[in-house]
């Protein structure tokens, strides 16, 4: 990557910065992104990142993270359980999880589970809102989630250490080394985060007066990872990212009797990259082998099991032309071959080539527009002709404004298309038009987002009973969804006292038209709040989350909700500094005690500790 | 924990309970389930619930057994209710439980946890429950010799104490129970063409042959009458006589296929196909093609998801989407649309008090 582009990320960062802290990290110029088409093709999108300042003021879960942190919505089904994702009121498999830049989200079931993800592994995660599946394919039309590994290339030599131990056993390990010199950078990682998960459901008793809890609800989630780069000189670098994942879980029970069942999810992910830049040309290349398997017991008394597994192989071509200096192409090609297989689908092979062409013309200092095109073809589906068009324009420091005007599309499974029985090879993708309108403003350390949007989907592939007793996936309904988003921050520094406060609020309506009700298991508010206070080594922080209620009957019986809830938790640590690093920290979470859940009968935990230390020599 | 500290927080726990749900609402008095229809609903993501409409159609509670029992759960896919006495008994296949509860106040009176395994219909002979129970499913695509397809089983459930006693396998796939002469007769309609007859002081098992894909039955008279509907072919009813095992058939006209739902009802045999519920003699030796009533539905799935003839009565639950609470209709016996009413989600059963 070469100072042009570095400058084309600075620019796009500064455009977007919503932490101040981000700013630390933009100043290493040395540091090399993965992903870093992200932050320079979607100005015209509205993209938060959150970074490992944030990430370790936060429970290791990505869903714990995200929810805490953005406007996405989540269901748990118990804490640490599969979680699925609502953002912008669309299903669970209308977000992509970006790692690295390669859509990882599952190929047999089309979503991704974020319990699955430790969000120590990573070094930034963005979320970017809107359609984006001209860049990053199916699932992108909620919005996308990124994880990124960065790699530094300085002489530096560093191990991170993080200790955590909490209530109900929940134990972590998670551990980096970070080896770079100004050719080579490195890092190592590995992580395990577990627990017992026996909590009490509050107030909840057996008819026999006994106190209920989380049975069955065991997990282990364990992550290595290598991530290597070398520039080979000043205008090329090869990168090689790579993370084995394996989460072990045992699935809460709802009540006592249930049949207790156990879900093992493993992932293996790679990929190698490189980049070249001369003059007005440059190139990326991509090669990846993305592998996802589960097991899944549905009686742990028994060695029996059923799973499914996939494998995909990616290659991606991505050549850059600088036309004029203000106007910029970009030509994507790239090809994707899956294979799925599992107990319950046979074996099936997919093919998908791609064509996409993106430009992006700079006006001038304030005025920046977008345009991008993307055609698949595929073995297994007629795909949609997807467009996106975009601009952003500042009016002055103070404001800026950006509208975005996308097709996406989400592509069918292969449980979809084959699961036996009722597999349905006739579907077609569901697909959306949408369009957004951001303002930004700014003001010294302080930033207001403000994005609208409107969303049009059609053809979503739902299960529903079918012929004899067999469920089928079919394309049935549309659905709108439209709404807001607020995103604000403000950055303080009153000598040695520092103050960041960070906040979101969603409002979402997701209708569907058919039967005019809003979709289920979508809540029309949300609201995230964090304040966090450091001065000298001592630093206290606090998180807000507020969830309005959801219905969970599609008919939107006001007697089958979900209640809303507001759970806060509140940490506080000292750094004493006996290596680069020592932080010993304590959190209460659910401060407040409060009895909750996100899905009907799968209550979460009340008040709980964790405390932990971070150490870096 | 010992049972007798259990026995302690029981007791003081329900002491509390009782202090407690006394200062609740008098929606419900005690006995108000009495004289009335009780409908099953199977339940999807949410838990399973008993619905009930009086006798008159005037009342109509929708989650009974939550509002004669707040904080308790009744489990995943309720699937049948039998009696014993004033004791109704109501079997959650999907968290292998059964519930006992007082059929006329639906307070909870015990629970039985261990010893089920996906169970599925129940049936009360001398003195006992029997209960089958679908145990282990075999994986798809099935293989010869899949345990799944031969570990059924009947529990034997005391009903003095609410413990399964004892298990009596079947070597084959279990669904609907009926008993009659001391005798258990058992149908299970996808992997098994057999009815298996279980003597319950001997557990020993005989197998008819009846051919495949028999689900309701009822006896009468002395003779097992089975509905059976194989795919793609005209559906038949076969008579079993109880007393020397032989069989004779009723064939169904060739365009009746898919049939279910049999209930024999006061020398009538009724059944449903598609939206259509029909009726014939009990005696008629050819089935009528010609509906008594249509009820429009627009479930895929749920269409006649629920079906009994009682009291001069017919009762059809639709099963709607499975997501939302569905519905119940009450027509006469000549086809006249009494009373339409919302019950929970998947209704199918309906069971009279």
């Amino acid at each position: 990557m070469t100072l042009k582009n570095y400058l084309f990320c600075l620019l796009a960062l500064l455009c977007q910065s919503l932490c101040a802290q981000i700013k630390d990290t933009i100043i290493l110029k040395e540091v090399v992104v993965s992903d870093s088409s992200l932050l320079r093709n979607n100005k015209s999108q509205s993209i938060l990142v959150l970074n490992d300042s944030i990430i370790i003021k936060n429970q290791p879960t990505l869903t714990s993270l995200l929810n805490y942190n953005s406007v996405l919505y989540f269901k748990e089904y118990g804490r640490g359980m599969l979680a699925t994702v609502s953002f912008r009121g669309t299903t669970s498999s209308q977000t992509a999880v970006i790692w690295n830049g390669i859509n990882v989200n599952s190929q047999l079931t089309g979503n991704a589970d974020f319990n699955t993800f430790t969000t120590l592994d990573f070094n930034t995660i963005s979320i970017k809102s809107g359609g984006g599946s001209v860049s990053y394919g199916s699932g992108a039309i909620g919005g996308t989630v990124h994880l990124v590994n960065n790699l530094v290339f300085k002489n530096n030599f560093e191990n991170d250490l993080r200790l955590d131990y909490g209530s109900y056993n929940t134990q972590g390990i998670n551990y980096k080394a970070l080896v770079s010199n100004k050719k080579w950078s490195s890092q190592f990682g590995f992580s395990r985060n577990s627990s017992t998960n026996d909590y009490e459901y509050l107030g909840l008793f057996t008819w026999k007066g006994i106190q209920r809890k989380n049975e069955n609800g065991q997990y282990a989630t364990t992550n290595v990872s290598a991530n290597l780069g070398y520039k080979i000189n000043d205008n090329s670098i090869v990168t090689f990212y790579s993370q084995t994942s394996n989460t072990d879980r045992n699935l809460s029970l709802i009540t006592e009797s249930d049949s207790k069942t156990k879900y093992i999810n493993s992932f293996s992910r790679n990929l190698l990259e490189y980049s070249q830049t001369k003059q007005r040309f440059n190139s990326n290349y991509k090669l990846a082998y993305i592998t996802e398997k589960y097991q899944y017991y549905d009686d742990i008394a028994l060695s029996k099991f059923s799973f499914g597994q996939s494998e995909s192989l990616i290659a991606k071509m991505d050549l850059g032309y600088q036309v004029l200096k203000s106007i910029r192409l970009n030509g994507i090609l790239d090809y994707n071959k899956t294979k799925g297989f599992g107990s319950s689908f046979g074996d099936n092979t997919r093919h998908i080539g791609a064509f996409a062409l993106k430009a992006v013309e700079k006006v001038n200092a304030n005025w920046e527009n977008e345009l991008g095109f993307r055609k698949e073809v595929s073995s297994d589906y007629d795909s949609p002709f997807l467009f996106s068009l975009g601009s952003t324009y500042s009016f002055s420091s103070f404001y800026t404004v950006k509208a975005n005007l996308s097709r996406n599309f989400r592509i069918p499974t292969f449980n979809d298309l084959y699961w036996q029985p009722g597999g349905n090879p006739n579907l077609k993708p569901e697909s959306s038009h949408q369009i957004e309108i951001g303002n930004i403003f700014t003001y010294k350390h302080f930033t207001i987002k403000e994005s609208v949007y409107f969303i049009k989907i059609k053809d979503l592939i739902r299960w529903v009973p079918g012929q004899g007793n067999n469920w089928s996936p079919e394309n049935t309904n549309r659905v709108e969804t439209y709404g807001s988003e607020t995103i604000l921050s403000w950055f303080a520094n009153f000598g040695k006292n520092k103050l960041f406060i960070n906040g979101t609020y969603a409002y979402t309506i997701s209708n569907n038209l058919e039967t005019a009700k809003q979709l289920f298991f979508v809540p029309f508010h949300k609201a995230t709040a964090a304040i966090s206070y450091s001065f000298n080594q001592f630093s206290v922080n606090c998180q807000q989350l507020y969830n309005g209620f959801v219905y969970t009957r599609s008919d939107n019986d006001p007697n089958e909700i979900i209640n809303a809830y507001w759970v806060s938790n509140i940490g506080i640590d000292y750094d004493f500094r006996c290596t680069k690093s020592f932080k010993l920290g304590f959190q209460v979470l659910n401060l407040w005690n409060k009895k909750y859940q996100s899905l009907e009968n799968r209550p979460l935990p009340g008040r709980n500790f964790n405390m932990y230390l971070i150490l870096k020599f | 924990m010992k049972f007798s500290k259990l026995f302690l927080v029981a007791l003081v726990s329900s002491l509390v309970f009782v202090s407690c749900t006394d200062n609740g609402t008098d929606s419900v008095d005690a006995g108000d389930y009495n004289n009335g229809v009780l409908v099953l609903n199977e339940g999807s993501s949410g838990q399973g619930s008993v619905s009930y409409v009086s006798d008159d159609l005037t009342t109509i509670v929708q989650d009974a057994y939550t509002t004669a029992n707040p904080a308790d759960l009744l489990g995943k896919y309720v699937q049948n209710i039998f009696f014993d006495g004033n004791k109704a008994f109501i079997i959650a296949g999907g968290s292998n439980k059964i519930t006992v509860v007082d059929r006329n106040t639906f307070k909870i009176i015990g629970k039985i946890e261990t010893g089920l395994k996906n169970p599925r219909y129940g049936v009360v002979s001398n003195g006992k429950a029997y209960v089958t129970n679908a145990n282990t499913y075999a994986a798809w695509p099935v293989t010869a010799g899949d345990a799944g397809n031969t570990d059924d089983y009947i529990a034997v459930i005391n009903l003095a104490t609410y413990t399964v006693d004892s298990k009596i396998q079947l070597n084959a796939t279990a669904n609907r129970i009926v008993t009659a002469n001391g005798k258990l007769y058992v149908t299970e309609p996808y992997n098994n063409d057999k009815l298996v007859v279980v003597n319950p002081t001997t557990s020993a098992i005989e197998n008819i042959n009846i051919g495949s894909d028999a689900d309701s039955m009822e006896e009468k008279d002395g003779v097992l009458y089975i509905l059976r509907s194989p795919f793609g072919v005209a559906s038949e009813i076969v008579k079993v006589k109880l007393a020397d095992a032989s069989l004779t058939k009723i064939a169904f006209p060739s365009d009746l296929k898919g049939v279910k739902n049999l209930d024999i009802e006061q020398n009538k045999i009724y059944y449903t196909k598609g939206t259509s519920v029909y009726g014939m003699s009990i005696s008629a030796s050819e089935a009528s093609f010609v509906p008594i009533l249509t009820y429009s539905s627009t479930s895929a799935y749920g269409k006649m998801y629920g079906f009994a003839v009682k009291n001069n009565r017919i009762y059809i639950g639709d099963g709607g989407d499975f997501t939302a609470n569905s519905k119940a209709y009450v027509y006469s016996l000549t086809g006249t649309l009494e009373k339409e009413f919302t019950v929970g989600v998947g209704p199918n059963g309906f069971y009279f008090n």
